[in-house]
């Protein structure tokens, strides 16, 4: 499913080279939960964009879904990241637009069928249990709704991997709880998870394979 | 699919709000001052082709032929090259045209001892020769006649008239494209303000994999929009100024250029207005597209 074989990544800022991934190699099997852990600055952010294409490592090979995304064409990508649901710890929902538009403009800049958007979005509403707030616009939300819809946005399309980055980071104990018995559900009808964090609490309740980055090196790969 | 990007399209117009409304005022003037002097420009091409077919050589004749003799002769100046036609005037023809000039005064010519005037050839040029060069050596070869006692005529002013033509068309050229790079630019800060406000969308997009053109085809749209009402805001205001102007200066353009009505623009004139509005849009939404990914 996932295979990066010895990746660095090296952000230059200016003359200065800052490593942010050392020499990382890793597999992650179709259908895990992985947990991503370590500092703030540990490289987890980075490590998940290179597993979406945002960004491309700068040496070793990331290999996701079978494709070696650093020498993927700009439309290989597009179809790479249509199997990848992506969230993050910002719900990044578009403000002029309620919690369905929300969810359906994915569908509809994918050019799915018209007849088949609104069930979709309401599938995917009913999983994250946010339907009734449907109409709702994301100012309206609380940030757990916000969270729920993100999820909702990134489950639409059924991907086979979802990338969960920080997806707690801003919620209270509560809310948190709702939000990882979410992912779990999302995992259990068989999508791929990884999910990074840097509360331990979290890793610690979650009993899920850990693996930790500390200064961009695979420090622990346990669970 | 096409009906989401038009709607994507038509909501970016509105979020550019007033830079949109100031670029669609552009294209509108350029296209319109473009319009005003391409409709003048073509109307001087009127009278200018007018004015080419009316340009007529005389050869006046040093004896008048017999009559035997004149279907020879026209025969003869046919094939000179650059002549499109000849009439043969006879003292006799030449007389009778002056009296139907002088009118109530023709008793006049009655005083006359004998008849005056010179059997003459009216020579109509053929249409490469209603040129001020073309009009010179057609005048040559006509002196060149033995039968030529003197030849009138030339073409220099039609020429004039011409070149006033190729001036207007060419200021209209100047303005319009003045106001047509003015016109780009605001389109492309329009778009660049669009591109900064759907900046959450187009992140969003690219996330879920949304193929390049769903990303970038709204930009591209929205501003062949503003392009293409810019244009027709640009043809209504020339329908309303020729027909308001037109009945106005129409005889005075009657006056000095014998044309009997100002014309408005041909449909497939009209047709390239609209086309070039559009086009000016699109190249403003293109201009500002963006950065594309690594």
């Amino acid at each position: 499913m996932i295979e990066l074989h010895r990746v660095s990544k090296v952000f230059s800022v200016g003359p200065v080279k800052v490593p942010a991934l050392s020499d990382v190699s890793l597999r992650i099997a179709k259908g895990e939960f992985v947990v991503l852990t370590g500092a703030s600055g540990a490289g987890k952010t980075t490590l998940l964009r290179l597993l979406y294409r945002d960004d491309v490592p700068s040496d070793g090979e990331v290999q996701v879904l079978g494709e070696d995304v650093a020498s993927l064409r700009r439309s290989e990508v597009a179809a790479l990241r249509r199997s990848i649901g992506v969230v993050f710890q910002d719900a990044k929902l578009l403000p002029a637009r309620t919690v369905y538009e929300n969810v359906a403009f994915v569908l509809r800049v994918l050019g799915t069928p018209k007849r088949e958007i609104t069930p979709r979005v309401f599938d995917a509403l009913r999983t994250v249990g946010i339907s009734a707030r449907a109409q709702a616009y994301p100012a309206q939300l609380s940030q757990g709704e916000a969270q729920r819809a993100s999820l909702a946005r990134a489950i639409v399309r059924q991907p086979s991997l979802l990338l969960a980055d920080e997806p707690t980071g801003n919620l209270d104990d509560a809310m948190e709880a709702e939000i990882i018995d979410v992912i779990k559900d999302i995992r259990a009808g068989g999508t791929t998870v990884i999910l990074a964090t840097h509360q331990s609490r979290l890793v610690r309740a979650l009993r899920r394979r850990t693996i930790t980055l500390d200064g961009g090196y695979l420090l622990k790969d346990e669970g | 699919m096409l009906g989401f990007l038009i709607g994507e399209a038509l909501r970016d117009l509105r979020r550019a709000g007033r830079v949109a409304v100031s670029a669609i005022v552009l294209i509108t003037l350029s296209l319109a001052a473009l319009g005003g002097f391409w409709l003048l420009s073509a109307n001087l091409a009127r009278a200018v082709a007018n004015w080419r077919e009316r340009v007529r050589i005389i050869v006046y004749l040093k004896r008048e032929p017999a009559a035997s003799e004149a279907p020879a002769l026209v025969e003869r100046v046919q094939g000179v090259p650059g002549v499109a036609s000849v009439v043969y005037l006879s003292k006799a023809d030449a007389l009778k045209s002056l009296k139907e000039i002088l009118g109530k005064d023709a008793s006049v010519v009655a005083q006359l001892p004998a008849n005056p005037l010179p059997a003459s050839l009216e020579v109509t040029p053929a249409a490469a020769a209603a040129t001020p060069d073309g009009a010179r050596t057609l005048l040559r070869n006509l002196q060149a006649l033995p039968e030529a006692e003197e030849v009138a005529g030339s073409a220099d002013w039609v020429e004039r008239l011409s070149q006033w033509q190729r001036l207007v068309t060419t200021i209209g050229l100047g303005i319009g494209a003045v106001l047509a790079v003015a016109a780009i630019l605001t389109v492309t800060t329009s778009t660049t303000l669009i591109l900064h406000a759907r900046r959450h969308e187009m992140e969003i997009m690219r996330l879920v994999g949304a193929p390049e053109a769903a990303i970038r085809l709204p930009l591209l749209l929205q501003g062949m929009l503003q392009g293409l009402l810019g244009a027709l805001l640009a043809l209504g205001a020339l329908v309303v100024a020729h027909e308001l102007v037109a009945p106005r200066l129409e005889p005075l353009v009657n006056l000095t250029l014998g044309l009997s009505h100002l014309q408005f623009l041909p449909l497939a004139s009209l047709m390239m207005l609209l086309a070039a509005g559009t086009l000016l849009g699109a190249l403003g939404g293109w201009l500002a597209r963006g950065r594309r990914e690594p």
